[in-house]
């Protein structure tokens, strides 16, 4: 599984990285430091992501099966 | 609150309409039932209110309001004073120009700030908590919940402290206009002179030092630029000014209905000190079913049909967040308060761009004040059998006092 943050979409809420600040790193004003290229989950964290996916305000994240 | 509809000025196609002011204070937890109310009976609504404006009740019509601004202006987010006597920057500027004043305050407010300013904030707030503990009882809004996010917000954009005391009753003061209510237009015109005076004497004081003052936003501002040139006074007084104000009032907010909620549900308290990692589960639930922005205005650039109703350029729309926030077409159990709620994608912090900047102060200041609180005072109760009171919706909900009591040792 992987995520996608759509950039112009991302307000920069911060929850993704809020419940899995292993998945979606940030930069200096908040927003995800990778957005529009694939991140990648680790198998045991496909929970998380879905988690990530579904809290996400402005609905930017979708989650893309290998 | 409600008073007979009138005939609105114009056709709006079947539309119900009604007549109320969202200005008025009622008892605690009034404004949810009405945003409930009207969300029940009607997804949009034609309110004679003012000059009269659309106001939309469920999910998908207030997310659509936020998510579409090149329709939806923020140039007011007021629905009865389409053109207010202040100018808040960046809040009320559209794009392209918003996000160039955004990039200038987001560094200020970024979750790598807040981290950097977590230990302070933790020891303002456990003073403030160790001060009151003995007492075994508290005004909790106005000796906590106004007090913590005010110096806390100061800390952060280097103000000192000790002008808490001039800030309080100018935000206060504000608040009295914003929701239209004339009688409160003086007060809200004086408190906007003395913030500006206020910045004013700040600016002059820094302006022309060559390197930035560090942690000091308003000489940060001096030295910043938008598209290559220096920021004007006026700019950087309509930055400071919007700060202030939605710095210092919606956290005090929040942490009222947030204690609230504590004192009259023990087993909830008991979950969080047994488990702290659902502190901000519960924080995020907070925001949404304590949603204190009762709604929120936006001007419409352009006719175009929305939502079955047909807007008119330059008319307001009203979208009901807290109605959203709790809307069963968008929410399971949404009118419930679910402490450890997961996928929990509310609007308290409203949605687009322009999410609230201060959000990642905020929910720091809410997190820090349960866990402080509840490790030095763990049970407390309400300490009055009398009705406690919340300001009007249009201002934004606020408790205007909570007394809590609990045993001393």
């Amino acid at each position: 599984m992987k995520l996608l943050i759509a950039g112009d979409v991302c307000m920069g809420h911060g929850r993704c990285y809020g419940i899995a600040p292993d998945i979606v790193t940030y930069d200096d004003e908040g927003y995800p430091t990778i957005r529009d290229e694939l991140l990648a989950v680790p198998d045991d964290r496909v929970a998380a992501a879905e988690e990530v996916a579904a809290t996400c305000p402005e609905e930017a994240i979708s989650i893309i099966d290998d | 609150m409600a008073t007979p509809p009138q005939v609105p000025q114009r056709d709006v196609g079947g539309c119900p309409v009604m007549h109320r002011d969202f200005a008025p204070a009622g008892p605690a937890g009034c404004y949810w039932d009405l945003a409930k109310e009207l969300r029940d009976g009607s997804p949009v609504y034609f309110n004679t209110f003012a000059q009269g404006y659309w106001v939309f009740t469920r999910h998908d019509a207030v997310k659509d309001i936020y998510k579409t601004p090149e329709i939806f202006s923020s140039e007011s987010f007021t629905p009865w004073e389409p053109n207010p006597v202040y100018r808040f920057v960046p809040t009320q500027i559209d794009a392209p120009d918003h996000i160039k004043y955004r990039r200038i305050l987001n560094p200020w407010f970024s979750p790598r700030a807040i981290d950097a300013a977590e230990d302070d904030l933790r020891v303002l707030c456990r003073g403030l908590v160790e001060e009151v503990a003995p007492k075994g009882a508290t005004d909790f809004v106005n000796e906590f919940a106004l007090r913590f996010p005010t110096e806390g917000f100061l800390h952060v954009i280097g103000v000192p402290p000790k002008d808490a005391d001039l800030f309080v009753p100018w935000v206060e003061d504000f608040f009295a206009g914003f929701s239209g209510d004339p009688a409160g237009l003086e007060r809200m015109t004086s408190a906007l002179g003395g913030i500006r005076e206020y910045f004013v004497a700040a600016l002059e004081e820094r302006r022309g030092e060559t390197e930035p003052r560090p942690g000091d936003l308003a000489s940060h501002l001096l030295h910043s630029t938008f598209d290559d040139r220096p920021l004007t006074d006026t700019e950087m007084l309509d930055m400071l000014t919007v700060l202030v104000l939605a710095g210092l009032d919606t956290t005090r907010a929040e942490l009222g209905y947030m204690f609230r909620h504590l004192a009259e549900h023990p087993e909830h308290r008991r979950r969080l000190i047994e488990d702290p990692e659902l502190i901000p589960l519960a924080v995020e639930e907070v925001l949404r079913y304590y949603t204190i922005i009762f709604g929120d205005g936006r001007k419409v650039t352009r006719d175009v049909e929305f939502h079955d109703v047909q807007l008119k350029q330059g008319e307001m729309v009203y979208g009901l967040v807290s109605a959203a926030n709790r809307d069963p077409e968008h929410w399971e159990r949404g009118e419930e308060f679910v402490i450890d709620r997961t996928r929990n994608n509310h609007m308290g912090f409203a949605n687009g761009p322009h999410r609230c900047l201060g959000m990642h102060l905020a929910r720091r200041e809410m997190r820090l004040a349960v866990e402080e609180w509840l490790r030095v005072i763990p049970d407390f109760h309400i300490a009055t059998d009398e009705q406690l009171t919340e300001r009007g919706g249009g201002s934004m909900m606020t408790l205007l006092e909570l007394p809590l009591a609990w045993e001393t040792a």
